[in-house]
């Protein structure tokens, strides 16, 4: 499929690990559970060869038969395996390497130190971290993941990489606010966080994109899930997009999710590099509210942008019907009022989600893409 | 004037709990052995509170899901509703849906409170509840009511459980309020707003009865505040600049966020003890209530500890002065 089509689809964040991958990664022998699974998705999704000898020796637990290496490399084959064969344009590996998006990125950077654990929501937490001192990096990261990710797919690769301002909103600020005079008043953290923003941005993210891009990465998605945290600070989000991005040419986009979209107006307009909002919608989209009718924002801006329109509720087990991914794209590219403008994709990461649920809701967002497009073109 | 110190709303979860709450999703744990890891953990938390003469306690809510759950759990009209951010937090909730105008279930909630671990006598123990301002204003209401008669009848509701809590031996009650100071209410809704407050000072009656408002500034809704029928108001210091309390009735109440719970960076408690005398000494209170400006659930566990040492010296240092315990 070219990306001219209408409907095109994407993935738009990390996959739950395999039972197998997390066991693997431990130098565990299998469970029989794991064991299962590991067969059942080779089966389905043919990602490593069952005649090699490493692999054989992985799944009857001889110790030390492969490396923990070895298996993160086949988790990621996985990840491509069941994205493509989901029917996705757009893939990447489920970001099978990375521990989480927030963690992940700090632990590549220095300045930062993890503290603990913090509730998100329900029994779901995250590893939050605090700079002690200047954000730094030694050397740009994720490379030898987007290369492996570009080695081993036939579609095309979305890199995924936690935004500045994310990366600041999810961390305890000590080091800049220590710098300010009277830091326990509100201009002073103000300051504080602006100067923490730029920081990430310049010296950590802006060189690991601008080395992304040497290797051959095209599509790019910031990831800023706090960006309507605080939506006086949507200008902090632009100039850190902006500061991410300066100078550097790929089709980049951001993911915003759980956030009221319109407050982030105008200030995301500013965001110049940007060329696709990937924005949740599907957990919000209810029988008496209509989620999409919001993009009607866009219009109201002037913003022709692509939408990586979020058509899958990534908190709910219950699998959406190709008629109702059917129906929220048309009634998105009926606000819209340009059907071309259209990726389609789940809410967030589907990592909340059980391998085979998530696998049926992605079958079901490509087959009600491919009716979609069927009822706007008539091309399959 | 007296100074009191306690926390002010759900403590972390331990990184035992972490461990153990999300192997509980992942079905490696049995809800029994998490019910004796969070008894053990409030076990250890009420002596925290006590070492560092915090009172009452709370016994950190540990179990609370949201500060709506256990009502959008128990009491008729209500589904959970989606994943909602609180506040500007990187934290959700689980947004209330009210289908129906709601009515509790008496005696659903007793087991969400402090006293229900027997370590904690309900008179030392703070009930923490959901102010009728904010739980109608952060729920979606398609009950068909009104905003204001939704307050009305949340002010009630809430009341009836104050009386039962009463009932149980608890005196001190806390309503959060961050929506009063981050959506002020004007004309109705404010009066509708004070009006519940009656109600729930009546069922206080001889008890103590704290409106905390925190993630906001509270400057601008202070002429509010101040009419609030309430042992206490709390603001958050973090958001509030002293100098604004000097807009608060006199001989008032007042409860002071004066530590944040947004930073790990601790307090230096000579300077956050300089805020409050600062606001001190143009509100005159009658009363010193100190706490952190905001729930502490938002720090790492070892780091909210940190802050209640710098609670505690914050206190030690106003509390001579201003001749308290």
């Amino acid at each position: 499929m070219s990306a001219v089509e209408l409907f095109p689809t994407q993935e738009i964040g990390s996959l739950a690990r395999p039972l197998w991958q997390l066991q693997g990664q431990r130098s565990a022998p299998l469970s029989p559970a794991a064991r299962a699974e590991f067969e059942r998705w080779n089966e389905r999704l043919q990602f490593a060869d069952p005649a090699d000898p490493k692999v054989r020796g992985f799944l009857e637990g001889s110790a030390g038969a492969v490396s923990a290496a070895l298996v993160r490399d086949w988790g990621a084959q996985f990840a491509i395996r069941y994205l493509e064969s989901a029917g996705l344009t757009r893939v990447y590996d489920g970001e099978a390497r990375r521990v989480e998006m927030y963690e992940h990125a700090v632990r590549q950077m220095g300045g930062f130190e993890l503290l603990g654990h913090v509730r998100s929501f329900d029994n779901k937490y995250y590893l939050k971290g605090a700079v002690t001192s200047e954000v730094r990096l030694e050397r740009p990261y994720d490379l030898e993941e987007f290369t492996f990710v570009k080695e081993h797919t036939h579609a095309t690769p979305k890199l995924p990489v936690t935004g500045p301002y994310t990366i600041v909103d999810w961390s305890f600020n000590e080091y800049y606010l220590r710098r300010q005079a009277g830091w326990m008043g509100r201009e002073a953290r103000q300051r504080a966080r602006r100067e923490f923003v730029v920081d990430v941005a310049r010296k950590a993210i802006r060189p690991t994109l601008a080395a992304m891009i040497e290797r051959g990465c095209r599509v790019i998605q910031v990831d800023e899930p706090a960006a309507g945290t605080h939506p006086q600070e949507a200008d902090l989000v632009v100039e850190g997009f902006n500061a991410a991005t300066e100078g550097l040419d790929a089709e980049f986009s951001m993911h915003i999710c759980f956030s009221d979209y319109r407050s982030l107006f105008p200030a995301l307009l500013e965001a110049k590099r940007c060329r696709q909002w990937a924005w949740e919608f599907a957990n919000r989209d209810t029988e008496d509210h209509d989620a999409y009718a919001m993009l009607s924002l866009l219009r109201e801006f002037g913003d022709s942008r692509q939408v990586g329109l979020g058509v899958l509720d990534v908190h709910r087990d219950a699998v959406e019907t190709p008629e109702k991914v059917q129906d929220r794209i048309e009634r998105a590219a009926k606000v819209l009022g340009d059907p071309s403008r259209i990726w389609v994709n789940p809410d967030c990461g589907l990592r909340t989600r059980s391998l085979e649920v998530a696998y049926q809701k992605l079958q079901s967002m490509v087959e009600g893409a491919r009716r979609a497009r069927v009822a706007h073109s008539g091309a399959a | 004037m007296e100074v009191h110190a306690s926390l002010t709303g759900p403590f972390p979860r331990s990184e035992a709990i972490v461990r153990a709450t999300r192997d509980l999703d992942r079905g490696r744990a049995t809800p029994e052995a998490v019910d004796r890891l969070y008894r053990a953990t409030e076990d250890e938390l009420l002596q925290v509170e006590g070492r560092h003469s915090l009172e009452p306690r709370t016994g950190g809510y540990l179990r609370w899901a949201d500060l709506f759950r256990p009502f959008a759990s128990n009491w008729s009209g209500f589904e959970v509703g989606p994943v909602t951010r609180w506040f500007e937090t990187n934290t959700f909730y689980r947004q209330p849906i009210l289908h129906a105008p709601p009515e509790r279930v008496a005696g659903s909630l007793l087991p969400w409170f402090p006293a229900a671990n027997p370590a904690l006598p309900a008179r030392h123990a703070k009930v923490i509840l959901p102010g009728p301002y904010t739980f109608a204003g952060m729920l979606d209401n398609r009950s068909g009511e009104t905003s204001e008669a939704l307050i009305h009848r949340l002010g009630r509701l809430l009341a009836a459980e104050v009386t039962e809590l009463r009932g149980q031996g608890y005196e001190t009650f806390q309503f959060q309020e961050p929506l009063l100071v981050t959506r002020p209410p004007s004309g109705p809704a404010a009066e509708s707003t004070i009006a519940a407050y009656r109600s729930l000072g009546d069922a206080v009656g001889g008890g103590t009865s704290l409106v905390w408002t925190f993630f906001g500034d509270a400057g601008p809704a202070l002429p509010l505040l101040g009419r609030l029928p309430v042992s206490a108001v709390g603001v958050d210091l973090a958001e509030t600049e002293p100098t604004a309390l000097a807009g608060f009735p006199p001989g008032r109440g007042i409860g002071f966020g004066c530590l944040d719970p947004r930073t790990t960076l601790l307090e230096e408690p000579t300077e956050a003890a300089a805020r409050v005398t600062a606001a001190c000494d143009l509100a005159r209170p009658s009363g010193v209530w100190l706490g952190p400006g905001a729930p502490l659930d938002l720090l790492p566990w070892d780091a909210a500890v940190r802050k209640i040492s710098a609670l505690t010296a914050t206190r030690d240092l106003l509390a001579p002065k201003r001749g308290g315990a």
